[in-house]
């Protein structure tokens, strides 16, 4: 008889301890993550979109993500060896993860192996290296938008079409890529393309390389700007010649002066990348991975072809113009 | 419990009444206070979930209201500024000059007031059709690359006298600007064609809507956009992801209520839900929509939980010890009733009663095993009556049966001496014969002084002795203490016939047979001792079935003898041998002394 009692009483504790336990377990979650990553872009330029635009992204999703994220850069896009400094830096600093857009397809492999080595997620954004080590990659399809330019040259292109191809950085996967590109959508005018000059993304060697070009073959009809200071610099050596009557000029990337000159019909047409999704989506797989998560070896964040009559249509002025609420 | 019934079959499993009880009790406030708990927390989270829609539809229609007001605010600067005149005068009349400027100067100076003290206006602009145009403070230029009769807000300002309202979208009329802004356009009517014949438009930037979204005092992680009545966006938080298509909105939910409304949503996993709550402008046609994390709205729910099961642990802890306590109280008069039938059932029936004193079932249950008890005492007793009136009627019966038998045995000595003509002899054995009569008639009570029980042996071994002549002699050796002592009648005198007839009998020389009788301790010993042929130990064990066997036949046989003093004297009392084969018997009774009976 007592024992039953005291059986009873014994379950009635058991239950309120069972209870209290797991509402104390419950109370316990949700902590604060305080996870700490490292972006190294290829350079940190206040006056170019697209980096412009990828920091944004990455600093939106880090904080989205309640992550402590520090960008580092060197002084250049193509000054591989200052960004494989860092890269040792970045090590040093033992990050959660590290975000990288290395400057040499063949020069920043090292390093970025190093990261790997060093147990440290690595997420490379926009350009490759030439390894597979990288736990993702968040890049345009390089080749695919090269493509969407030589095709649309195409069309204009003849046997008698001289056309220039103005890279930025030789060497860099994006160079390479997009060169292929160009050159796959181009089709059978491939062998039209009389000179591939690279510019080391400055628009002044860019617009200086164009006018020679202009001079040594003034019969051109065709350029393909690579990147966003190679489209414009050439872009501004061929308005200020008066030429853009008798040459079409396709561009990648946007910015201001970009759209402006597609506004003026300089650019026949510009294909856009879209570095604040690439940015956002890189710190978003590094947040999977911390997460344990199983992310895709490769992402593509996508191109957009904009021809100078759809600038303003509504749907371009999301891609084209970032949101900003000031 | 009811094992031969075998239907409570729940109940069988305790062993007592109590713990069934209890934990039946148990059970019936554990499922009890589940039942309550839950119905409780449903009906709390609903009542949560109810007082949270009710204060964000409050709090969005607030804001939709203060939206409402800064939009009213911004047709007031515009209606202001075209009511002023200037505007009317620069874009259609016909004037010198210098009038020009001066009204230009007017429009400029009011621009750049409006705009210095408004930090949420990024343009103010007056535009016409002809390309004249005054963009804020005159510095600003039209873009010469976009034709403005294809931008749809200005045609859609053009054609109407009431204001228009863009969503967010850039502004790329104005060269070298490109901001994301909300336009607020309104056509300016030239009185002379009585039609619109330019437009003044505001640009809205996003602080004062930003502001007013994000200082609402919805819960914790919540968030408030606005949508068009269309379902474009003109705020959002996160409208740079939207429109990189980094994430979602429920737009199309938003833009199915038709009014003011919320609605629920889950995510995949089905556990986060948002509670989306609209609010439609009358004015505008803009949804104010205020988003809040369910989870975030039910904090209170936890703690409401947590609450509510600490007081249901103590209740129940409470509840047990209060039914153990009620059941121990209720049930005790059963284990009282139980205990004293358990003595009743071993045979003690004295001091059973049982003190039940209440008035429900129990009590008139422990009554009635009261008067049943003593109804059971009651009818044991009259058993014991009966039994003794049974017993005493079979005595007298016995004692009847005596006196023929002997009578005829010593009427035949008589014959047998008279025939002798030993008259001497004849009287003495019929005087003697006459005494012992006289004693079994005049002695009509069953007790008898001892005394007169030896005297009569006294007589019946007289007539013996004149029997058997010279093979028989006798002698009484009695303690004068003792003589007195009242016993039972007809106890000698069987054991001395069974001594003459058993032991002296089968004698070839003479026998003798002696009465031996004196006090030790609260016992009377009575012996009668023949140095007969005596019994070997078989015999001697089996005496009073062989004397039983001869009953009848022999008168009063050493059973009837043993019978009846163990009747009459109870257990313990009674008559055994010593015997040794050639040497002779001794039977000795053993009776209490003083022994005095309750009834005659």
């Amino acid at each position: 008889m007592r024992k039953h009692v005291k059986n009873v009483f014994l379950w009635v504790f058991a239950g309120v301890a069972v209870a209290a336990g797991v509402l104390l377990w419950r109370g316990g979650e949700g902590e604060e993550k305080g996870r700490r990553i490292i972006f190294i872009p290829k350079v940190i330029d206040e006056d170019n979109d697209f980096w412009k635009l990828l920091i944004e992204g990455v600093e939106m999703a880090a904080a989205e993500n309640q992550m402590e994220v520090m960008i580092v850069a060197a002084e250049t896009e193509d000054d591989y060896e200052a960004q494989n400094e860092l890269i040792e830096w970045a090590i040093g600093e033992k990050p959660d993860a590290i975000l990288l857009t290395p400057s040499s397809l063949t020069e920043t492999t090292p390093y970025a192996r190093k990261v790997v080595e060093h147990g440290i997620p690595l997420i490379l954004i926009d350009s490759a290296i030439d390894e597979d080590i990288a736990d993702t990659m968040i890049a345009t399809d390089n080749v695919k938008l090269g493509e969407v330019e030589g095709s649309y040259m195409k069309q204009y292109a003849t046997e008698e079409s001289r056309i220039v191809i103005m890279g930025h950085v030789e060497g860099s996967s994006t160079a390479i890529e997009r060169e292929n590109g160009v050159r796959k959508g181009l089709g059978e005018y491939e062998d039209r393309i009389v000179e591939v000059v690279f510019c080391d993304s400055d628009y002044d060697k860019a617009y200086e390389l164009m006018k020679e070009l202009m001079e040594k073959y003034p019969d051109i009809d065709l350029v393909a700007g690579l990147n966003e200071y190679s489209a414009v610099g050439a872009a501004r050596a061929i308005k200020a010649a008066n030429r853009q009557d008798r040459i079409r000029i396709v561009g990648i990337d946007s910015s201001l002066e970009e759209i402006q000159f597609l506004e003026e019909g300089i650019f026949e047409i510009i294909v856009i990348q879209n570095p604040f999704k690439m940015g956002y989506l890189g710190v978003e797989a590094a947040e999977k991975i911390l997460n344990g998560e199983k992310v895709l070896k490769k992402v593509d964040s996508g191109c957009e072809l904009i021809t100078n009559d759809s600038v303003y249509t509504e749907e371009n002025q999301k891609l084209l113009f970032p949101f900003r609420e000031e | 419990m009811s094992e031969e019934k075998g239907c409570f079959t729940v109940l069988s499993l305790f062993k007592s009444v109590k713990t069934t009880v209890l934990c039946l009790f148990s059970l019936l406030i554990i499922i009890t206070m589940a039942i309550f708990f839950l119905i409780s927390m449903d009906y709390t989270e609903k009542t949560i979930l109810e007082n949270s829609t009710d204060y964000t539809s409050r709090l969005v229609r607030q804001l939709n209201r203060d939206i409402d007001s800064y939009i009213d605010y911004m047709e007031n600067i515009s209606s202001m500024v075209i009511q002023g005149g200037d505007v009317q005068k620069y874009l259609f009349a016909e004037m010198p000059e210098e009038d020009m400027e001066e009204a230009y100067g007017r429009i400029v100076a009011q621009f750049n007031t409006i705009v210095e003290t408004r930090q949420d206006i990024s343009n103010i602009a007056v535009v016409a059709p002809d390309g004249k145009a005054i963009i804020n403070g005159g510095r600003d230029r039209l873009n010469e690359n976009v034709d403005l009769e294809e931008v749809e807000w200005y045609r859609e300002a053009m054609q109407t006298t009431d204001s228009i309202l863009t969503a967010s979208h850039v502004q790329y009329v104005i060269r070298n600007n490109y901001k994301w802004v909300v336009t607020l356009g309104k056509g300016i009517k030239d009185s002379d064609t009585g039609e619109n014949g330019g437009v003044f438009f505001i640009d809205l930037n996003y602080k004062l809507l930003k502001d007013l979204c994000e200082n609402n005092s919805l819960a914790v992680n919540s968030y408030v956009f606005i949508v068009d009545k269309s379902g474009k966006i003109i705020y959002h938080p996160k409208q740079q992801l939207l429109y990189n298509g980094l994430t979602t909105e429920r737009i199309d939910e938003v833009m199915g209520c038709g009014s003011d409304g919320y609605f629920i949503t889950r995510d995949s996993g089905g556990k986060e839900g948002k509670l989306y709550t609209v609010s439609v402008s009358e004015k505008t046609g803009w949804r104010v929509v205020g988003v809040a994390d369910i989870s975030e709205l039910m904090k209170n729910k936890e703690k409401t939980e947590y609450i509510y099961m600490f007081t249901s642990a103590i209740l129940l802890c409470m509840a047990v010890v209060l039914a153990t306590f009620f059941t121990t109280a209720i049930t005790r008069p059963i284990k009282e009733l139980k205990d004293s039938m358990k003595e009743v059932e071993r045979g003690n029936l004295e001091n059973t009663a049982v003190a039940i004193y209440s008035n429900n079932e129990l009590g008139s249950l422990g009554n009635s095993f009261n008067l049943m008890t003593a109804r059971i005492r009651e009818l044991m007793a009259q058993n014991i009556y009966e039994q003794e009136e049974k017993r005493k009627s079979e005595l007298k019966a016995l004692r009847s049966q005596i006196n023929p038998h002997f009578l005829y045995n010593t009427l035949d000595s008589i014959i047998w001496m008279a025939e002798g003509g030993r008259n001497r002899e004849v009287v003495r054995m019929t005087s003697a014969l006459a005494k012992l009569l006289r004693q079994s008639i005049s002695n009509d009570n069953e007790r008898i002084p001892l005394e007169k029980e030896v005297d009569y042996a006294g007589s019946y071994l007289t007539i013996q002795k004149m029997r058997y002549k010279d093979k028989l002699e006798y002698e009484i050796d009695v303690a004068e203490d003792i003589r007195k002592e009242e016993i039972i009648n007809l106890i000698l005198q069987p054991l001395v016939e069974n001594s003459i007839y058993h032991g002296i009998k089968y004698k070839g020389s003479k026998g003798l047979i002696r009465i031996v009788g004196y006090g030790e301790g609260e016992k009377v010993i009575l012996k009668v001792i023949d140095n007969g042929i005596g019994m070997d130990e078989k015999t001697l064990k089996g005496i009073f079935d062989i004397s039983k066997k001869c009953e009848g036949k022999q008168g009063v046989g050493v059973h009837n003898v043993q019978t009846r003093i163990s009747l009459y004297y109870g257990a313990g009392y009674g008559l055994h041998f010593e015997s040794t084969l050639g040497e002779g018997t001794a039977a000795i009774i053993t009776i209490p002394r003083n022994f005095r009976e309750r009834e005659e």
